[in-house]
């Protein structure tokens, strides 16, 4: 079975769960508008695929079910019992069919006459005897390009045999189509300051063009240089409305038709060009909308064709139909597409940009838009057509668009937002290949350091970088796209809670309510599971040790039932998961008691710690405060577990507490946590990096600026006095610091600045962090490693430790 | 100057403007087997085009510009050869 | 050659052309720059607004046909959107084409290259 047919299989299981829950949901409440038009857009959508395949069974039935439900949504009928009937029966009959589809590829042969009396009934309501609108249905699976003209023009032989024939071959092999331009100038054009012949010269893409001599030449006596007697036919494939946007000033004077090779090989056996048909086709790019009895070209039809000319001609128009965004997306995925390749020739260069930008440009104009993108800058003009994408959002709908029903912008997004169920190792999968990317793409910085330093050309150098940046800008994308597929919102953390309170509540005789907020903030999966283990943790301490007995709350005078809040908040980069609870809060006497009689801290401390930081005290490893050991928080591992899983995520977890009225956990934690970004740095001639968030600026101090307070080096940062520590020395690396100016890069740990004495300062990079292994793995300060672009293997310092390190040696 | 006539050639650089169709037109209206240099042309006007399509000069150089070369010469050099084939089928 | 009453509109326009390399004349009616063309100004291209005092832009464009050396000088007409039916009448009184405003620098530019050869 193909993969588009095993995913429309797929995709009408859910939309028949769905038409049938919405049905039986509407018995109970006819009136419930929301579940009319639930209903409606899944009876659509499976139209609209089935219009995909060959079923034209399939796709007659649920237009006439879609028709009903729409007269239902439209008011114009009441629901009732025997029609639900009808329907629920419609849609039983194509789960069966799909059954069949599934396992012999088709539709059974008895389709036919099953689907005959449903759709009559089906058809019934609506008043008419249906034919009309089933023979639309048939219609539109027979036609489902309708813009595509049946038939050439007959100025289209001026494009010659042998590049008809070889197109009408190249066409048939793509499937593709091309846009004809028949452009006539007015006799008189040049007095309105047009030149044809530079027109043509911008339009883009063009395949072939033909200036077309008129029949008959007056004497060279007659011959008046300035009336204009040449045509010009040409074969592009630039979109309609590039060409519409750049025939605009002489919309009277061309025609447009779009054609595929069934209409080039018909041209080229001679049919398809009377005048009749020729008439016919004078509608343009409309042309094709009757195309079913376009063949046989009567003369009534194509009168009524004639009729309305011009309509593809007008396509210009500042209105944004469904066909012209189309277009319009067309247009502007390849302006960007051209943007992302452009030559380093300056002169091809410029004319590639030049064309991007115009065709940015049309776009903006057919989308009623004024987003018109400086012409010179690549950066610019992509950055334009971009924000012109979103603003043309595609708005799906069944290929037979021509039948399609809803204007509504909003619901049509809806009808054609598609889930695609994808196993996780793909998506591990691509993010490693996106991380081999980035490695790959950072080697082309080395590659140009090397260009210019090795083989003296900065001119190589630059355009690599030049490359580089392109490159960094779609790897950039291609990871936030592949990131935001991994990401899964916190509901999936917080769907075990409420059973785990009520059990835990129940056991500790304990009552609870919990709240949860935020469940639809989105995080990377990893971080999604790996927050589970934490706030279970959290929880537990809450129920334990931080909820009340409904008595002693009642005492209190606070209500008998507690309340534990779960909530999610999205912060930047990161999100805020806390756990709240309304219990009995931290007494910071007894904790820092507590912390003293394990030894934990020293009696000067004891005393020396503020009330509002004693809460902290519970992260300490060994630190538990439960007056017994409960077999709900375990065993002593408490806090410091927390935090220490908290961590090895790259977030932060901080608590505070109000005793008597309860108390936070705070989890911070980042978005996402496949890259990360590095600083490159060099100390004593190796290659370091540290991540990019710990590092709060890099300054360049002469060695007089440095001074020594407690035998710790120092230097002045904004009259604040940062210590600095020699990275060499306290790695063990031999190194004499310059004597004239150093660099330092002041990192922020814990919200403490420390500088970092280095040799050099490098760049930053993302780059995919792996842990540590082999003989390194038990080095507290790296907190892993990663391969760059050059090969080598980059050691990422875990600043903290690093800090540690330095303190023990000092 | 774009364009320059002299006895029997004429030589375009640059963009042939419509200013210049006129005396273009009138040059190959009374020169005798006519040739035209279009080697630097940039750009014809169509009413140029025109021209040279009536009087069939023969063209001396083709042109460097992409467009002409692509999609303007092979006309002009295709009507040259049609009238030399005219020739030869009279003779 | 710019015309326009607005000299706002003068300013934003000459400045966007002036910019990119083109020598700018200006004129605030259509009375002025007739007398420019008669006094022998030979623009590459005229941008003249519809609407102005003394003489409005498709009489000036009419006018300027008549002028030796104007017949195929492009002239651009700034409208407004609601002025889409004067668009048509500018056409026939030879404009070749027209910009809407406000009208983007980058726009202008590309209008310009659009209907100027060589420019």
């Amino acid at each position: 079975m193909n993969a588009l047919l095993a995913q429309f299989l797929t995709e009408a299981d859910d939309l028949l769960a769905q038409v049938d829950e919405g049905l039986l949901r509407l018995e109970r409440a006819p009136q419930d508008t929301d579940l009319v038009n639930g209903v409606f857009r899944a009876a659509h959508t499976l139209k609209g695929s089935s219009g995909l395949f060959d079923f034209p069974e399939l796709t007659r039935l649920t237009h006439a079910a879609e028709d009903l439900l729409d007269a239902v949504r439209g008011g114009r009928l009441d629901l009732d019992a025997a029609m639900t009937d009808d329907l629920l029966a419609s849609f039983d009959l194509i789960r069966g069919w799909l059954v069949h589809v599934t396992s012999a590829g088709r539709l059974p042969a008895t389709a036919g006459t099953a689907a005959g009396g449903l759709i009559e009934r089906l058809r019934r309501p609506l008043g008419g005897s249906g034919a009309p609108a089933a023979a639309s249905a048939a219609a539109a699976a027979d036609a489902p390009a309708p813009a595509v003209a049946v038939a050439a023009p007959r100025w289209a032989a001026a494009l010659g045999g042998q590049w008809l024939e070889e197109t009408a071959g190249w066409l048939e092999a793509t499937s593709a189509t091309l846009r004809l331009v028949r452009y006539t100038p007015d006799e008189d054009c040049y007095f309105r300051g047009e030149d044809p012949l530079h027109l043509l010269r911008q339009v883009p893409a063009v395949d072939r063009l033909v200036p077309v001599p008129p029949a008959a030449w007056p004497s060279a006596d007659d011959y008046d240089e300035y009336a204009c007697l040449l045509d010009f036919v040409l074969a592009t494939r630039a979109a309609p409305v590039e060409l519409a946007y750049l025939f605009r000033y002489v919309p009277e004077q061309v025609e447009i038709v779009e054609l595929g090779a069934s209409a080039l090989t018909r041209l080229l056996a001679g049919e398809g060009t009377d005048a009749g048909q020729e008439a016919g086709q004078e509608a343009g790019l409309e042309a094709g909308q009757g195309q079913g009895a376009g063949r046989q070209a009567g003369a009534p039809q194509a009168g009524q064709e004639a009729g309305a000319p011009q309509a593809g001609q007008e396509a210009g128009a500042p209105q944004a139909g469904t066909a012209q965004a189309a277009d319009a997306r067309a247009v502007l995925e390849a302006a960007l597409h051209t943007l992302s390749a452009l030559p380093e020739h300056a002169a091809e260069r410029a004319t590639r940009l030049a064309s991007a930008g115009r065709a940015v440009r049309a776009a903006a104009h057919v989308l009623g838009r004024d987003d018109v993108p400086r012409q010179d800058d690549p950066r610019a003009v992509a950055e334009a057509a971009r924000r012109l994408l979103e603003a043309a959002q595609p708005v799906p709908g069944p290929p037979d668009a021509a039948t399609s029903v809803s204007g509504d912008s909003a619901e049509a997004v809806q009808v054609g937002s598609r889930t695609l169920k994808v196993e996780q190792e793909k998506v591990d999968r691509l993010m490693e290949l996106v991380g081999e990317l980035n490695v790959a793409k950072n080697a082309l910085t080395f590659l140009a350091a090397s260009a210019e330093e090795e083989f003296g050309s900065r001119l190589l150098a630059r355009r690599i970088k030049d490359q580089y940046a392109g490159m960094h800008r779609i790897a950039e994308e291609l990871q936030a796209a592949v990131m935001d597929v991994r990401m899964l919102p916190l509901s999936v953390a917080f769907a075990r809670f409420p059973r785990l309170v009520r059990d835990l509540g129940r056991k500790l005789g304990k009552s609870v309510e919990l709240v949860t907020e935020g469940e639809e903030v989105m995080a990377d999966k990893d971080v999604i599971e790996a927050l589970g283990d934490p706030l279970v943790h959290l929880v537990r301490n809450s129920l334990d040790h931080g909820v009340e007995a409904p008595a002693q709350r009642v005492a209190a005078g606070k209500e008998a039932v507690a309340r534990i809040r779960l909530s999610a908040v999205s912060d930047g980069d990161a999100v805020v998961v806390e756990v709240t609870d309304d219990g009995a809060g931290i007494d910071p006497g007894a904790i820092k008691r507590k912390a003293y009689e394990k030894g934990l801290i020293t009696e000067a401390r004891l005393e020396a710690i503020p009330d509002a930081e004693a809460a902290d005290l519970v992260f300490l490893p060994g630190f538990s405060t439960a007056e017994t050991v409960s077999d709900v928080s375990g065993r002593g591992v408490g806090m410091d577990a927390v935090r220490a899983s908290v961590e090895r995520l790259g977030g932060t977890v901080g608590i505070s507490s109000a005793p008597g009225a309860g108390t936070t956990t705070r989890l911070r934690l980042p978005l996402s946590m496949a890259v990360t970004q590095v600083m490159v740095f060099s100390a004593a001639g190796q290659r370091f990096g540290v991540p990019v968030d710990t590092v709060a600026e890099a300054v360049r101090v002469p060695a007089g600026g440095f001074g020594r307070v407690l035998h710790q080096d120092v230097i002045q940062l904004r009259g604040e006095v940062v210590p600095v520590i020699d990275l060499a020395a306290t790695l063990h690396l031999p190194w004499t610091p310059p004597e004239d100016i150093r660099e330092v890069l002041v990192t922020q740990v814990g919200g403490q600045k420390v500088g970092l004495l280095v040799e050099r300062l490098h760049r930053e990079m993302d780059v995919i962090l792996k842990p540590m292994e082999g003989l390194l793995a038990g080095h507290g300060a790296f907190s892993g490693t990663a391969l760059l672009g050059d090969g080598l293997v980059l050691l990422v310092l875990n600043i903290k430790e690093v800090l540690g390190v330095a303190a023990r040696a000092a | 100057m774009p364009l320059e006539l002299r006895d029997r050639t004429a030589t375009v650089t640059g963009v042939l403007t419509v200013e210049e169709v006129e005396p273009l037109a009138a040059w190959l209206r009374a020169t005798a087997r006519p040739g035209v240099n279009l080697r630097n042309c940039t750009h014809l006007h169509t009413g140029a085009l025109q021209a040279l399509l009536l009087f069939r000069p023969t063209i001396t150089g083709r042109p460097l510009d992409s467009f002409l070369s692509a999609h303007i010469m092979p006309l002009l050099e295709n009507r040259q050869s049609s009238k030399e084939a005219q020739k030869g089928a009279a003779q | 050659m710019l015309v326009d009453d607005s000299a706002t509109m003068l300013m934003s326009i000459k400045s966007v052309l002036t910019k990119a390399g083109y020598g700018v004349e200006t004129a605030s009616h259509g009375k002025e720059a007739l007398g420019k063309v008669t006094g022998g100004l030979r623009p590459d291209l005229i941008i003249s607004d519809v609407n102005m005092p003394f003489m409005d832009g498709i009489t000036f464009a009419r006018e300027v046909r008549k002028a030796a050396g104007m017949r195929f000088t492009p002239i651009l007409m700034l409208t407004t959107e609601s002025e889409a039916a004067k668009r048509a009448e500018a056409k026939a009184a030879g404009a070749t084409g027209w910009l809407v405003k406000p009208v983007a620098p980058e726009q202008l530019l590309g209008v310009v290259k659009q209907v100027v050869p060589g420019a």
